[in-house]
């Protein structure tokens, strides 16, 4: 079952579907995510970010330096509609 | 070595490479970044009949969404394309002007032969429980579908990789290699150089830019939308649903006079994910490739949102993005060959309609390439319409 784990947790994404996704030709956290939803879900990649970065360097055996983290969007936590302009 | 070389591996090109490849061509695709990683990575996916310009570019829908009907079995069952078939587009009323405005655009539609009509407050509220009782009227297709963008990307390149053709990411174009006035090839940053006798430029947003790189004067520009993603959350919506103000800003915008509204291009666009989650958008906005979000432009959505669908407040929204839309400045892409100079395609300049029209695009292009001439006449997106 090792290729059962689990790396995003929010959207059940396993290590056997990042790795082939990777094989796919993902060499961005982004990449992998757009294959497989990891990092799509409600913690929006805090959990499995590192984790799918080192995985692409380990297999892609690019430098850990160029291997970007997933861009960063607002906001920083989920945040309600009513905060924004929503409630009126 | 190869019979054509795509640049830009997205949703156009990916599409254009797997119809090529059917034909026996041998492709060669060489994209930026990674497929999806622009325009069909950060949108929504509406294959609506309602949201298209009355004329050649309903017609022309038409017959993408009937290939959107049989698209999942063509492509294969190992990517799900998530498509949704028939699940609606309606677009909500608030007012005498933009009821006269929707029906009218309405009347062109249903030229082109398709079910687009007005319907009442209490039959929205019907097809759609959630949506707020204080409107006026919908426009309302019922055929209209959706499809997730990202997934219908890599469905269309993985298909094409099957049947042989060559993907390169990473691999940004320099040049276009030009032999006794015929574009015979491309250069790479990376100064590598491959040969075809046929290049198509299928860069989306940045196409306007790689066809400079061949002397050409393509009007293609960025147009930002910011959108958002809430939390998943149970079933709470059927159809893809925009806001009257969506194809009045698309086909009527001299007639909204709100300054930010305008300067923004903000209107509702919003619908239910398979994940669960609520897309809601968009803008249109000209400010280059800054692709940030805005305060401006999430308020603006966000109210309008939570107008149309007030349960929506208390619903978290856990990303905003946005993504860039090819604008021509007639709201028609440029599909076909430049006859300045034999050899170049060009396959971009959909806007808002890339993913709803990337099925045609990629078998018409096709088609041109191979056969010589297109199965449906599409003379009036040549882009030597904008040769001076």
């Amino acid at each position: 079952m090792d290729n059962g784990l689990l790396i995003c947790r929010c959207q059940e994404v396993t290590e056997a579907e990042i790795k082939a996704a990777i094989a796919d030709g993902a060499t961005t956290v982004d990449g992998v995510k757009r294959r497989t939803r990891a990092g799509m879900g409600l913690c929006q990649g805090k959990t499995c970010g590192r984790l799918v970065q080192q995985m692409i360097t380990r297999q892609t055996g690019q430098n850990p330096a160029e291997v970007l983290p997933m861009k960063s969007r607002m906001p920083a936590r989920p945040v309600k509609i009513s905060s924004f302009g929503g409630n009126e | 070595m190869y019979d054509v070389i795509i640049v830009g591996g997205g949703i156009i090109g990916s599409s254009i490479a797997w119809q090529l490849s059917k034909k026996n061509q041998k492709v060669l695709v060489l994209e930026r970044n990674d497929s999806a990683s622009g325009s069909a990575g950060a949108t929504d996916g509406v294959v609506g009949y309602h949201t298209k310009k009355p004329g050649v570019q309903l017609d022309l829908a038409v017959q993408s969404i009937e290939m959107f009907r049989h698209l999942q079995e063509e492509l294969g069952p190992e990517i799900d394309i998530e498509f949704e078939e028939d699940c609606g587009g309606m677009q909500p009323v608030e007012n005498q002007e933009q009821w006269d405005l929707l029906a009218g655009i309405v009347e062109e539609q249903r030229k082109s032969g398709v079910d687009i009509h007005m319907i009442s407050a209490e039959e929205a509220c019907k097809l759609e429980p959630n949506l707020a009782k204080d409107i006026m009227g919908a426009l309302y297709c019922a055929k209209s579908c959706g499809v997730n963008p990202i997934n219908l990307t890599f469905a269309y390149r993985k298909a094409a990789e099957k049947l042989g053709a060559e993907y390169k990411n990473s691999a940004a174009v320099a040049e276009f290699l030009i032999e006794g006035g015929r574009c015979v090839g491309v250069k790479t940053a990376a100064g590598e150089e491959f040969r075809a006798p046929v290049v198509v430029n299928s860069c989306g947003s940045w196409a306007g830019k790689v066809a400079a790189l061949a002397g050409l004067d393509m009007p293609i520009k960025p147009r930002k939308g910011q959108l958002a993603i809430t939390e998943p959350i149970g079933k709470y919506m059927t159809a893809m649903l925009q806001c009257a103000n969506y194809n009045v800003i698309k086909f009527r915008p001299e007639s909204i006079k709100d300054q930010t509204i305008l300067k923004l291009g903000a209107s509702l666009s919003i619908a239910q994910t398979k994940d669960g989650g609520v897309e809601i958008g968009a803008t249109r906005e000209f400010v280059g490739y800054e692709e940030e979000n805005t305060f401006e432009a999430i308020d603006t959505m966000m109210k309008r949102a939570a107008r149309f669908f007030p349960a929506l407040k208390d619903v978290s929204v856990i990303r905003f993005f946005s993504g860039f839309r090819p604008y021509t400045p007639d709201g028609l892409p440029l599909l076909g060959e430049v006859k300045t100079l034999p050899g170049f395609y060009m396959a971009a300049g959909h806007e808002g309609d890339g993913i709803a029209m990337s099925p045609i695009t990629g078998k018409l292009i096709a088609e041109m390439i191979v056969d010589g001439k297109p199965s449906y006449n599409i003379d009036a997106f040549s882009p030597n319409r904008f040769l001076k």
